[in-house]
């Protein structure tokens, strides 16, 4: 009587969606003492939200907001014309009380969708990077841990 | 906080309750509505609208339910919402129920419901109801995603993204 299909998990009818953390791969580099590589790495058919992005560091906090590349506009049909970034963002974060040696924490906020009509809750990441010593080279990337739930509340 | 106790009970509880059944279990066609997943978890459920009064799911046990987990910040599903209220609107008398558990802030969801003369319940989930959708299908935990439980209490069928209007219609016309 109830002759009614039931789809869950990777059910026929459901589309073949990334976890938040894989849509949207998050990680730092240090470049010197001073500065920090932040880089998201948008899998095809996924975009972030530009006015959505926030970053913070921590102990040192940013010696200045964040320039944050311009963005794709979208056209939104609810949100007007919104910026949005696909493929690779890479944004240079500045530290305002560098410590050569140190380690710095990076957070960053961010808000994505998906083209096929899904979208994600905000999302917080963090990384711990050691920056340079001083006159070293850059530092290695790292990877955010995957799978934990960031969220705000 | 004590809602957001009461929701972490209700989500360890549906994992127990409900989990291995739903993952392992679910995506087979010819279930009987006594071997299809009951809605029990998600009708035990109790969240504020945004006034802050609290409203329970069981009070709509018998309706076909339809249960849309959403926010104002994603644009899928403020683009499908209007369609459920002309559902709701043509169909309410006849049984159907919708209620729409918001992943978001009380103001924005009270600014939105009268913004498109939302007929149905805004309930306000916050990130805890994601952890609930999860036990019900939602595996990546997204927007919109939405589970029409048939009178019987058994979950009909669960939607990750945007319902079109022809299949909501279907369904509707299928289990009311």
């Amino acid at each position: 009587m109830l002759a009614v299909s039931f789809t869950l998990g990777a059910g026929a009818q459901e589309p073949k969606l990334l976890e938040p953390e894989r849509a949207f791969s998050f990680s730092v580099r240090p470049l010197d003492p001073a500065t920090v590589e932040a880089r998201f790495a948008v899998a095809p058919g996924y975009y972030l939200y530009r006015d959505k992005l926030k970053f913070a560091l921590a102990p040192a906090a940013l010696a200045a907001p964040p320039v944050l590349p311009p963005g794709k506009v979208k056209d939104d049909a609810f949100f007007g014309s919104v910026e949005t970034y696909r493929g690779q963002l890479v944004v240079r974060l500045a530290l305002a009380a560098p410590t050569p040696g140190s380690t710095v924490t990076v957070t960053a906020e961010s808000q994505g969708c998906a083209d096929i009509g899904v979208c994600y809750p905000p999302q917080r990441q963090t990384i711990t990077v050691a920056l340079p010593a001083a006159g070293a080279g850059p530092g290695a990337v790292v990877e955010a841990a995957p799978a934990k739930k960031g969220w705000f509340n | 906080m004590a809602r957001r106790t009461t929701i972490i009970a209700v989500v360890i509880t549906g994992v127990l309750a409900l989990g291995a059944g739903l993952y392992f279990g679910a995506g087979r066609l010819g279930m009987t509505a006594e071997e299809r997943p009951s809605a029990a978890t998600l009708l035990a459920l109790t969240l504020p609208d945004p006034t802050g009064k609290q409203e329970s799911l069981v009070q709509w046990k018998g309706k076909l339910l339809i249960v849309n987990f959403w926010a104002t910040w994603c644009s899928p599903c403020r683009e499908e919402m209007p369609e459920f209220v002309r559902a709701q609107k043509e169909f309410g008398g006849k049984g159907l129920q919708f209620v729409g558990i918001a992943v978001d802030e009380a103001d924005k969801v009270r600014q939105f419901a009268a913004d498109i003369g939302l007929n149905y319940p805004a309930l306000i989930g916050g990130y805890g109801a994601m952890e609930l959708s999860r036990t019900l299908g939602n595996r990546v935990m997204a927007l919109p995603f939405t589970v029409i439980v048939a009178r019987d209490g058994s979950i009909a069928h669960t939607q990750l993204g945007p319902l079109k209007d022809e299949q909501l219609r279907a369904m509707i016309a299928k289990l009311i």
